[in-house]
């Protein structure tokens, strides 16, 4: 180079330059909120009525620039993903799932911009790199630049979020009015691990965006028919029991692995049953719904991605 | 360290140095639903590049999300995010980020 400022790492590779922007910790994202559910099949009980949980915490920071957002998890038994990111003038705010219902031991996300757009700070001392133009900052010390520990790519999660076999379908020859779920929708034993030396559960973090998505639904027909005196009168009696659940793709923190998998995002429960009028018997029935389904069985955005990991403590 | 450079905090803890490893940031633009976009920078020719997608405004129980595809090619040069054939897309951030190899 005939100008500027380069420096590289000890394995020659530069990290800092004066034409690409280093990232730099502004602060960690505020938590304002949180919203716990689905433990469980809402209005169900019975077989199988158990989910992992969600609880989906929001977050804010104001900056300028779009930050790059890092997960530090307080619980690392727990699956975490953002499964939102929106700005309002500069207000970003993050919503961030994590498996299980308990509120307690949220998570830390910290926040990093490009050095352009940190945030100025009163410090008169350090080191700032600009680019050619003589005011881009490319680096400046006075913020924490972004160290990573590890990354790689995250292959996506197995395209069947549930723990039983095979996903959820249809049957039918069910008497009338049963509904008792046989399918384990729980996704504890469903990821896809990646060995990385760099993963711990003490002060990892993790950048990994959540893309894929399912939806999965079993759903159980039962029938049967009543006759009056003689085989006369006779009345159909249907009912449909179902219980469907939407999951997002989440991310794990083991020691030595990072793990791509899922965690439930909502669940619904449906019975409804009805019988012909007119015939010699009474039937009983009813109705309860939970929800709608949000769209049709299936996993969605089924791709691979990237995930850095940092050492959460060099920012604390 | 014998050699190199380190920049401390301003409490003397060291905060970063030439034993360091890291991403550095070439651009964010966020991407339209159903859009085609594609953005070169000559400035990461040969690195290494990541891009990540993040949905913005997803409401995730009401449709189905899917995030566009993005191929980064000509030397590491070019980002490309477009949708996913034969589907539509929705918004999306792209964060693209560049190492040197």
């Amino acid at each position: 180079m005939a100008y500027g400022f380069e420096a590289k790492n000890d394995s020659g590779n530069v990290i800092i330059n004066d034409t690409i922007e280093n990232l730099h910790f502004i602060g960690k994202a505020t938590r304002s909120s949180d919203n716990s559910n689905y433990g469980d099949f809402p209005g169900y009980s019975g077989s199988n009525d158990t989910l992992d949980g969600r609880v989906v915490h929001t977050y804010t920071i104001t900056c300028s620039g779009t930050p790059v957002a890092f997960i530090k998890p307080t619980d690392y038994d727990r699956w975490h993903s953002i499964i939102k990111q929106s700005v309002s003038s500069t207000t970003w705010t993050f919503e961030v799932m994590i498996s299980g219902t308990s509120t307690s031991n949220p998570p830390e996300i910290y926040c990093f911009v490009n050095a352009d757009d940190v945030p100025s700070t009163s410090d008169t001392y350090g080191m700032i790199v600009y680019k050619s133009n003589g005011s881009t900052k490319t680096f400046d010390s006075r913020r924490q630049p972004l160290a990573i520990t590890g990354g790689g790519t995250a292959s996506a999660p197995p395209s069947d979020p549930t723990n039983s076999s095979g996903t959820p379908g249809t049957s039918t020859g069910h008497s009338w009015n049963y509904s008792s779920n046989d399918h384990d929708f729980r996704s504890s034993s469903q990821y896809t691990a990646h060995s990385d030396s760099a993963a711990n559960t003490s002060n990892a973090m993790f950048s990994c965006s959540s893309l894929a998505q399912a939806v999965y639904k079993r759903q159980q027909h039962g029938y049967k028919e009543s006759c009056g005196c003689c085989g006369f009168g006779c009345q159909d009696h249907h009912s449909t029991a179902s219980w469907w659940v939407m999951y997002r793709q989440a991310f794990r923190l083991r020691s030595g692995n990072f793990d791509s998998g899922w965690t439930n995002y909502a669940a619904g429960y449906a019975f409804s049953s009805s019988y012909e009028s007119g015939g010699w018997f009474g039937g009983g029935g009813g109705s309860y719904s939970t929800g709608t389904m949000p769209y049709t069985a299936k996993t969605i955005n089924l791709q691979s991605n990237a995930y850095i990991l940092a050492d959460s403590s060099r920012y604390d | 360290m014998a050699y190199g450079l380190s920049v401390f905090k301003s409490d003397g803890s060291l905060g970063f140095s030439t034993a360091d490893i890291t991403w550095q940031t070439v651009a964010q633009f966020t991407v339209a639903a159903n859009a085609t976009v594609a953005n070169t920078y000559s400035e990461i020719a040969g690195m290494t590049v990541i891009a990540q997608r993040q949905l913005v405004n997803v409401p995730p129980n009401a449709q189905e999300d899917y995030v566009p595809n993005v191929v980064i090619s000509n030397n590491s040069q070019t980002i490309t995010v477009s949708p996913q054939s034969g589907l539509s897309s929705s918004q999306c951030i792209i964060h693209v980020l560049a190492q040197d190899t």
